[in-house]
C-alpha cells in the first residue's frame, strides 16, 4: 500500500515537472534542458529551511522554494534571452551543471551525499494518503493553470509568438517579457514540486537533478504530446508506471535493469516514427 | 500637411553593403509615398530601420516630431508604426480572426496580471477587438474567412490578411512592403481601394512596390532608391519619366 502511494506521489510530482516543462518548451518554444535544476532549487530551498528552522511552516517553505526557483529562472532567462534564443539552451545547461557542482561542493547542502533528515511535517498512518492528496491537488492545480494560460488571449499570443516572433513583436507585443514570464511560471512550478518532494521523501541528493533527469522529463513530454495540455500527464504516468509494472513480473535484477532501458528506448523510437505528435497530440495542424 | 514621419541622415551598413546611405525622408498625414528601386536597393532595410527591426549606425527617426531612436520594435508599434512584410509572416497555425486579434496596439491578453485581475476589462477589450477585426475583414469582403485557417486562403487573400492584421494597429504610419507582389484580380482591386481609404483617413502611407501602374494610380509622391541612396524624390510622373530610373530599374 505504502509502496503504491509512493508511486502515486511520484507520478503527481513528475506530472507537475512534465506539465511545466511542456509549458516552457512546448508552448513557450524556449529551449532549455535545465528544468530539473529548478526542481532542485525548490527542493533544496524547502529542505534547508525545514532542516534549519524546524518550526517554520511547511507551506511557507514550499512557497519559498517556488519563489527561489522563479527568481533563479528570471535571472537565467533575462540574461541569456537577451543574447538569443539558442543561447538559452547553452546557458541553461551551464546553469544546471554549475549549480549541481556547487551543491555537491558546499557543506550546508549536504554535499554529494545529499540533504537528509528533512523533518516530516505529517506523521502517523495517514502520512502517505495526506501527501498524496496534497501532491495530487497541486498537480491538478498546475495542469489547470497551464490550461488557462495556453487558452484564451494569452494562449493566442503564445501561438503567434511561436509562429512568427518578429511579426508578433512588430505588432507591439513584448515577446521578451512574455518569454520570461512563461519561463518563470514553468520553473516556479518545478520549484514547488521540489518542495513537495523534499517534504515527502525527507531526502534530496544532487544526482537526482542531473541531465538524466532532464532526459526523463523530456521523454515524458515528447511521449505524451508536446504542446498539448494533457500529454505530459499521460507521459508522466506511463514513464513511472511502466517500470513498476515490470517489477511485478518478478524478473531477476540482472534482466530488469537492461529491460527498462530497452523498453524506454523502443518506446521513444516507436513514437518518433509512428506518432511524432505524442499520444495526446493531434496529427494535423493544431488549430 | 501634418508631418508624421521624418528620417534624418539614416546610415546603415552590413559589412561591405551599404543599405542606407544618408537617407532623408518625410511623410505627411494622408500622403501615399511610393518607394521603388531594384532588388537589394535597401527598401526593406529602410522599413526595418523605421519600424525598429534594425538599429541605424547613424541618423535619427522622428514620429510626429518625437525622436524614437531608442524605442525598441514593440514600442514603436505601440506608438503607431504599423508595417507589413514582403513575405507576409502570417501566424500560420492560427485562424484569420486570431491573426487579426494579436494586432491591436494594446493587447491586454499578453499580461498575466491583467488577465488575472482585470478579467472584465480583458473580456470587453476582446469583444471590441473582435468587432473591429470583423469590420476590417468586411471592408475587404473577407468576413466569411474569419474562422478559416489562414494557410487555407488563396495567396491574394493571405496578402490582404497581412494588411488587415496591420490595420488592427490603427497607427498613424503604415509601411507596406510589396503588397501587390503576386496579387491579381479581385484582391488587387481590394488592396488598392483599402490602401487609398487608409490614406484618406489621415494615415501616412509608404508603399514599396515594383508594380508601376499601382504606384501611378495611388501615390502622390515617389522615391527612387538604389544601393541605399535616395536618387530621386518627386512626383510620380517625374519619377516614371526619369532617365535615372529607366536606366537603373528597367535595365535599359
Ligand atoms: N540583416 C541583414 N544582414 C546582412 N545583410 C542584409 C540584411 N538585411 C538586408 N541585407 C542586405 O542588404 C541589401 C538590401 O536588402 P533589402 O533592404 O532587403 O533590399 P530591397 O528590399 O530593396 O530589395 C541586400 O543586399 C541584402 O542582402
Ligand atoms: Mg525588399
Amino acid at each position: 500500500m505504502d509502496y503504491l502511494v509512493t508511486i502515486a506521489i511520484s507520478i503527481a510530482i513528475y506530472t507537475i515537472l512534465a506539465a511545466s516543462y511542456n509549458l516552457v518548451l512546448g508552448y513557450g518554444g524556449l529551449s532549455t534542458v535545465a528544468h530539473p535544476i529548478f526542481f532542485a532549487v525548490g527542493a533544496y530551498t524547502a529542505g534547508l529551511l525545514a532542516v534549519n528552522y524546524p518550526e517554520s511552516p511547511a507551506i511557507a517553505n514550499v512557497v519559498a522554494g517556488m519563489a527561489a526557483a522563479m527568481v533563479a529562472s528570471v535571472l537565467l532567462a533575462a540574461s541569456s534571452l537577451r543574447v538569443s534564443g539558442d543561447y538559452l539552451l547553452i546557458a541553461s545547461l551551464g546553469f544546471q551543471l554549475g549549480l549541481l557542482q556547487l551543491i555537491k561542493n558546499l557543506e550546508f547542502t549536504g554535499g554529494p551525499g545529499g540533504l537528509s533528515a528533512i523533518p516530516s511535517t505529517i506523521v502517523g498512518p495517514m502520512r502517505g494518503p495526506a501527501f498524496l492528496a496534497i501532491c495530487g491537488l497541486a498537480a491538478a492545480a498546475c495542469v489547470f493553470i497551464i490550461r488557462a494560460i495556453v487558452n484564451g488571449p494569452y494562449g493566442r499570443a503564445i501561438s503567434a509568438m511561436r509562429d512568427e516572433e518578429l511579426a508578433f513583436t512588430a505588432l507591439g507585443r513584448n515577446a521578451m517579457s512574455m518569454k520570461i514570464v512563461i519561463f518563470a511560471i514553468g520553473c516556479g512550478m518545478a520549484g514547488g514540486a521540489g518542495g513537495l518532494y523534499a517534504y515527502y521523501f525527507q531526502y534530496v541528493s544532487p544526482d537526482q537533478f542531473d541531465v538524466l533527469a532532464s532526459a526523463a522529463i523530456l521523454t515524458m513530454v515528447v511521449l505524451g504530446g508536446m504542446g498539448t495540455v494533457y500529454g505530459p500527464v499521460v507521459g508522466a504516468i506511463l514513464l513511472l508506471a511502466i517500470p513498476q509494472a515490470i517489477t511485478f513480473l518478478q524478473l531477476p535484477p540482472a534482466i530488469m535493469a537492461p529491460m527498462q532501458g530497452i523498453i524506454f528506448t523502443l518506446l521513444v523510437l516507436a513514437f518518433l516514427f509512428l506518432r511524432p505528435a505524442g499520444i495526446v497530440g493531434t496529427k494535423g495542424r493544431p488549430i | 500637411m501634418t508631418e508624421i514621419l521624418r528620417v534624418e541622415g539614416l546610415q546603415k551598413r552590413f559589412g561591405g553593403i551599404v543599405v542606407s546611405d544618408n537617407v532623408h525622408l518625410t511623410i505627411g498625414a494622408g500622403e501615399i509615398l511610393g518607394l521603388i528601386g531594384p532588388n537589394g536597393a535597401g527598401k526593406t532595410s529602410l522599413f526595418n530601420l523605421i519600424s525598429g527591426v534594425l538599429r541605424p549606425d547613424a541618423g535619427s527617426i522622428y514620429l510626429r516630431g518625437q525622436k524614437i531612436d531608442n524605442a525598441p520594435l514593440y514600442k514603436r508599434a505601440r506608438m503607431g508604426i504599423a508595417r507589413t512584410w514582403q513575405n507576409m509572416l502570417l501566424f500560420r497555425t492560427m485562424t484569420v480572426m486570431d491573426n487579426l486579434l494579436v494586432g491591436p496596439r494594446d493587447y491586454p491578453g499578453e499580461s498575466i496580471v491583467r488577465l488575472t485581475f482585470g478579467r472584465a476589462h480583458v473580456r470587453s477589450a476582446e469583444a471590441a477587438m473582435k468587432g473591429r477585426a470583423m469590420s476590417i475583414l468586411a471592408r475587404m469582403g473577407l468576413e466569411q474567412t474569419a474562422g478559416s485557417a489562414v494557410v487555407d486562403l488563396p495567396f491574394g487573400q493571405q496578402k490582404l490578411i497581412g494588411l488587415a492584421r496591420t490595420l488592427m494597429n490603427d497607427g498613424d504610419l503604415l509601411l507596406l512592403d510589396e503588397p501587390m507582389a503576386g496579387v491579381e484580380g479581385a484582391a488587387y482591386e481590394t488592396m488598392q481601394r483599402v490602401v487609398r481609404q487608409e490614406a484618406e483617413a489621415g494615415r501616412a502611407v509608404c508603399v514599396v512596390e515594383h508594380n508601376v501602374s499601382f504606384i501611378r494610380d495611388l501615390c502622390s509622391r515617389g522615391i527612387f532608391m538604389a544601393q541605399g541612396k535616395i536618387l530621386q524624390d518627386g512626383t510620380v510622373e517625374e519619377l516614371i519619366s526619369s532617365a535615372v530610373l529607366t536606366e537603373l530599374y528597367f535595365g535599359v
